[in-house]
């Protein structure tokens, strides 16, 4: 009951303050927001495509959406301080220029700000990604002492059991066991090699 | 130039344009569909056709989300969202308006000065009377449950049968002192819309387009022809 009643007076406040003042702001600003978590999403959920193209692509729309959210908040940031010394000019009610110049700047923003950000920072920072990738993976076998530690733990493990009781195995038994712990380590290099 | 221009964004239209949700979608939506694809066109880090390609997709996505936000989010979440919120807030005694258009006509009204409100002086203020005169779902006419006045008064005062006014209509800043603009109801059209918004543009929107698009695309003979010259960037776009 506590939470309800909190539910319901947190949705209240909400709903009393929009209905006094609701900027134009907020539904773009939503809009940005569950754009950037939705979109890749429903990228990555893709079952035609391939991993990479579909990380690409999601990567991309959460750039996208990104870039909209931080160019919305900073054209408000920067709109914001004209509304005092336009109505000091004209003597217009700056609430009222408040009001009118925030649904500019969305417009502003949504029609020629983001489109033009976009076509400038999108393919610099895809290209760095895909760079950064490329690096990552002309790296990993370089770097591939993790899994080299792994197999070789794994088949130290496995080579050490039979070990305690090599003294009572028979003459061919032991030699097979030779074999085999010298093929498994052959295995093992040839992997950390290739 | 600057007076003309403060004129512009301070006027009652452009104000209750600012103040509405679904008007705001609308015009930003509209915006991105003229905006994107243009500046797909200009990007010369791409090839002509991608360009293109890119463009048309981009423009379609847009006019489309524009189509489903129409369809959907004023008939189902503006007076879905309202008629859900006046059961929730019932304790809240707000007016019993029979829609949110009805909500939205009153507001428009109040949000002007008395002088402007009269039929002869806009010929949408007929539109707004005519949906408050419709009253609730009885055919009553609204009344503010607080102190049982008409909300007719409020926005046109009382004359008496010569045309002698009794009572002054309300300023909209006195209707905001005292309550009277109905912000829960007002707000909760804006909520609702917001959450429509964010449903139908994040969630329906590249559903349906999924389905949609790439039968126009193909239709349109840019999807096979993009197809066709296919390098990396053109099968990235597509994903996008």
């Amino acid at each position: 009951m506590g939470m309800g009643n909190f539910a319901y007076n947190q949705l209240k406040k909400i709903c009393e303050s929009l209905g006094k003042h609701n900027d134009a702001l907020y539904a773009v600003l939503a809009i940005a927001v569950f754009k950037g978590v939705m979109r890749p999403t429903f990228t990555m959920m893709d079952k035609e495509s391939d991993k990479e193209t579909k990380k690409y692509a999601a990567f991309r729309e959460g750039v996208t959406e990104a870039i909209a959210f931080a160019s919305y908040i900073l054209t408000h940031k920067l709109v914001l301080p004209l509304c005092v010394p336009i109505a000091k000019r004209t003597g217009a009610s700056p609430k009222k220029i408040k009001n009118g110049l925030s649904l500019l700047s969305v417009c502003l923003t949504a029609g020629i700000i983001i489109p033009a950000v976009c076509n400038l920072t999108l393919k610099p920072i895809m290209d760095g990604v895909k760079k950064l990738n490329d690096k990552r993976k002309t790296q990993k076998p370089n770097s591939g002492s993790n899994v080299l530690d792994i197999k070789e733990n794994a088949v130290q493990e496995k080579i050490n059991v039979p070990t305690v009781y090599s003294s009572q195995l028979s003459v061919n038994s032991r030699s097979l066991l030779d074999a085999v712990r010298r093929n498994s380590m052959q295995n093992t290099a040839m992997r950390v090699g290739g | 130039m600057l007076t003309p221009f403060v004129n512009a964004i301070t006027s009652n239209t452009f104000q209750t344009l600012a103040q509405n949700t679904d008007a705001c979608v609308k015009l930003e939506t509209s915006l991105k569909a003229v905006g994107r694809p243009a500046f797909t066109l200009i990007d010369k880090n791409t090839d002509k056709q991608t360009r293109k390609y890119a463009a048309t997709k981009e423009f379609l996505y847009q006019i489309l989300c524009l189509g489903i936000y129409m369809a959907i989010i004023p008939p189902i979440f503006k007076n879905g969202g309202f008629k859900l919120f006046q059961k929730l807030f019932a304790k809240e005694q707000m007016p019993a308006f029979r829609n949110a258009k009805q909500m939205m006509a009153y507001h428009h009204l109040a949000y002007m000065k008395p002088s402007e409100r009269a039929i002869e002086n806009n010929i949408k203020n007929a539109k707004y009377i005519n949906l408050l005169e419709r009253g609730d779902k009885d055919g009553n006419l609204l009344t503010d449950p607080k102190t049982g006045k008409k909300l007719t008064e409020y926005l046109f005062g009382l004359k008496d049968g010569n045309g002698k006014e009794i009572v002054a209509p309300l300023e909209k800043r006195t209707m905001e002192k005292e309550g009277k603009m109905f912000d829960l109801a007002k707000g909760s059209i804006e909520f609702s819309s917001i959450v429509g918004s964010v449903v139908g543009l994040t969630i329906l929107a590249p559903e349906i387009s999924h389905l949609i698009l790439h039968p126009i695309m193909k239709a349109l003979h840019l999807e096979g022809n993009h197809e066709k010259t296919g390098d990396n960037n053109q099968k990235i776009d597509k994903q996008a």
